[in-house]
């Protein structure tokens, strides 16, 4: 039986780098922090939202998403869409993704078990 | 218009957040905890519930504050907590005793006072110390937060230990240890017969100590020769040889600190030769004598026993 506690933070592990990804993917349509976070729960990547909203920002900062504020509904939202420069980033990783996915299946039926 | 707890948590957050972006971020995270208030009463949570569960999920504004500046939540990181380390060993090895000795040295010489001279010196050790170790780690803390390059030169196998790694105990460690325990046993029939004072020959210390704990000493000094050449031959510290180390320092340090302590290790004839050690300087050296004999056994006994561990993983 697998210690829960080591289970956990080798998923955590394993998941970091992919809610920056799922992000970059979900935001090619614009949204709003709670939205977003609401949308990627919804096709299974679980975020907190004290990690979310801290990393759009710095996602703008790096310049990988644009934002724009929206003033038209009841509450003014803040808008992010990914940028141009986001989308040729987010090629290269999907990439590196599926090669990751590539070499675990190779390996796998490689592997006597 | 009344305080809420969002404004609270805002505030709380916002203070460690620069200024120039201070008001997005206010308006934005506001917006944010409204949606999820939203989100929760929608569910049929009543609304003061939900902005408590809302801003509890968001955690500690301190932290919340470091997630949205990028900074570290940490002292000093893995970046350069080796070379933090390996400053501070350096430093603090070598720096405060130097220090401490020279203090020590100087006052000895220039007052009539060694026991107040080794108090001075202990203490300005201490204190050289403690403040190497807190302006240290202050610059790498500082280095840590402006996120400095340290440029240090990488690593290569040419900076491993000669040594063989399955000798944990090098000859020239047991060899000094010898020595010194050799010159220590020496000395006791030394101080007896060669120390003249004003032409006399007076013992250092208490000649009637002869017939009671001085053998007792002699044979634990004795024993830890023994136990150099156990250690050597066994190559490591090994829990039975701590075992032992431990009783033969307590041996040693019991017997040696509660003679000093009750007045009884040195000789009454000495001391009443010395007009600083008869006014109460007797007391300050046996004091200050008996917590370095502590310190040291303490030291001792921690380090054999960190020793074995490690051998044993």
């Amino acid at each position: 039986m697998v210690n829960d506690e080591i289970l956990r933070t080798h998923l955590q592990e394993l998941r970091r780098g992919t809610v920056v990804v799922a992000s970059l993917v979900a935001l090619r349509h614009p949204d709003y922090g709670y939205a977003l976070l609401q949308r990627l729960t919804a096709y299974g990547f679980p975020v907190d939202a004290n990690t979310l909203y801290p990393l759009l920002r710095r996602l703008e900062d790096q310049g990988l998403l644009t934002s724009e504020w929206n003033t038209e509904e009841s509450r003014p939202r803040k808008f992010y869409r990914t940028s141009e420069a986001g989308e040729q980033m987010l090629r290269r990783l999907l990439d590196d993704l599926a090669a990751v996915q590539i070499s675990l299946t190779a390996l796998i039926e490689g592997a006597p078990r | 218009m009344t305080t809420t707890l969002t404004d609270r948590y805002l505030a709380a957050t916002l203070r460690s957040v620069p200024t120039a972006r201070r008001e997005e971020i206010a308006d934005e995270l506001r917006a944010s905890i409204a949606d999820m208030i939203d989100g929760r009463t929608a569910d049929g949570v009543d609304t003061v519930t939900a902005e408590r569960e809302v801003l509890t999920e968001l955690g500690n504004p301190a932290q919340l504050a470091a997630r949205y500046r990028d900074r570290p939540l940490q002292l000093i990181g893995p970046q350069y907590y080796l070379a933090w380390r390996r400053l501070l060993i350096l430093l603090v090895s070598t720096v405060p005793a130097a220090v401490g000795l020279l203090v020590g040295g100087i006052q000895a010489t220039v007052s009539d006072n060694p026991g107040g001279a080794v108090g001075a010196g202990i203490s300005t050790a201490f204190t050289v110390a403690v403040q190497t170790a807190f302006w240290v780690t202050l610059v790498f803390a500082v280095l840590e937060r402006i996120g400095t390059p340290l440029d240090l030169p990488d690593w290569t196998v040419d900076q491993l230990p000669d040594e063989p790694v399955d000798r944990d105990v090098t000859r020239t460690d047991t060899c000094a240890a010898i020595v010194f325990l050799v010159l220590t046993i020496a000395a006791l029939p030394w101080q007896h017969f060669q120390t003249v004072i004003d032409g006399d020959r007076l013992p250092i210390l208490d000649p009637a100590l002869w017939t009671s704990w001085l053998p007792v000493l002699l044979a634990v000094l004795v024993a830890g020769i023994g136990l150099e050449i156990a250690k050597y031959r066994a190559g490591r510290w090994t829990w039975p040889l701590v075992g032992v180390n431990a009783v033969l320092d307590l041996a040693f340090a019991v017997p040696a600190s509660w003679l000093l302590l009750s007045g009884r290790l040195v000789n009454p004839d000495f001391v009443d030769r010395f007009a600083w050690l008869r006014d109460g300087g007797i007391d300050i050296v046996a004091r200050v004598s008996a917590v370095v004999i502590v310190l040291i056994t303490i030291w001792d006994v921690l380090d054999s026993a960190v020793k074995a561990r490690r051998a044993a993983r």
